[in-house]
């Protein structure tokens, strides 16, 4: 896993959640781990395909979902219903959508997914041969711990409507 | 959700479990579902991403998953261990590597992710807008349910960086 992969998702998380929640973000301490992840409460997961390849992950509390929610629709929610689960999957996909961009303007392009919602605490997810940074987003609604599973892809194919750019040609 | 999706994920199941676990698999009743799905033990998750765009489950209690490991490696697997579990997730990855294959043919390309493997009973895993279609295959090890949570993509799978740049004006 690269150091430039996760800049961009702290960059977003940031622009995102000021943007909808007005919350500001501190990040918290940086670990690199090796074992499967045990899930919280809730995980929004988001697969990348592409140049860059991976497992994205979101993981917060019930307290910390409900508060964000409330904050980014504007009504107090008390109780985690789909409305507040398509939100907090929608906050998952937005982040992950704007790191996407980044990584594309820094020459990684990639796809992402549709989000899932895993809700259950205490299971364990694993990438089998994937190491995980993980890097908890500290807000006055509590902590969203981001894991980024992610690499360079070896194998990048392009599909059959590549294009390629000749810069020449465009010049004249 | 298409039916012409449904039948590669059941050819490639087929083919798979047949060359690597050496296992001839029945097809059950189908089911459509909408709400979140509840685990089993042992669930690979895969995402597909392109002109078919979704998620696909493989869910199967953990006895299953340690005799299908156990025949796929062709040793007598005693715990769900480690090598167990890539072997599950390698399973996952190989039919939906397949099928995505078999779908392309069909004019439908797309790219899968990364296998993920979620070990835990009872999790509630939730596609938000996408349906499931379930598809539970019988064999002699156990019995492994698909659910295929797919749709036609609304993008086409062109990377940002593929775009057609106009030229300068003269």
């Amino acid at each position: 896993m690269n150091v430039r992969f996760l800049n961009p998702f702290l960059e977003a998380a940031n622009e995102v959640l000021k943007a909808e929640t007005r919350l500001s973000v501190t990040k918290g301490k940086i670990e690199l781990e090796k074992s499967a992840l045990t899930t919280e409460d809730i995980t929004v997961l988001i697969s990348i395909v592409g140049s860059v390849q991976g497992v994205a992950f979101y993981g917060l509390s019930y307290k910390t979902a409900l508060d964000l929610v409330s904050r980014m629709m504007g009504q107090e929610f008390t109780e985690f219903d789909n409305l507040a689960r398509s939100g907090i999957a929608e906050m998952g996909n937005v982040i992950t959508g704007r790191a996407s961009i980044i990584l594309s303007e820094n020459g990684l392009d990639s796809n992402i997914s549709p989000p899932t919602v895993i809700e259950g605490h205490g299971a364990k997810v694993s990438i089998v041969d994937f190491s995980r940074v993980v890097v908890p987003l500290e807000t006055e609604a509590g902590t969203i711990t981001v894991h980024l599973a992610l690499r360079e892809s070896s194998s990048h194919q392009m599909d059959e409507n590549f294009v390629q750019l000749v810069p020449d040609a465009i010049k004249d | 959700m298409n039916v012409k999706f449904l039948n590669p994920f059941i050819e490639a199941a087929y083919e798979t479990l047949l060359a690597d676990a050496k296992t001839k698999i029945r097809r059950g009743e189908l089911t459509l579902k909408n709400e979140p799905f509840v685990t089993n033990d042992v669930t690979v998750i895969l995402s597909m991403i392109g002109k078919v765009e979704g998620l696909v489950f493989y869910s199967m209690d953990e006895r299953t998953a340690l005799s299908l490991a156990s025949s796929m490696l062709g040793d007598e697997l005693s715990e769900f261990n480690e090598l167990a579990q890539s072997g599950i997730a390698e399973m996952g990855n190989v039919i939906t590597g397949m099928a995505s294959g078999k779908i392309a043919d069909a004019g439908y390309e797309s790219n899968i992710s990364p296998p993920a493997l979620l070990l835990g009973k009872g999790s509630r895993i939730s596609t938000m807008d996408f349906a499931r279609i379930i598809v539970p295959l019988d064999c002699e090890l156990g019995r492994i349910s698909i659910h295929l949570a797919i749709r036609e993509g609304h993008h086409v799978g062109v990377a940002s960086s593929n775009f057609i740049v106009p030229g300068k004006p003269v």
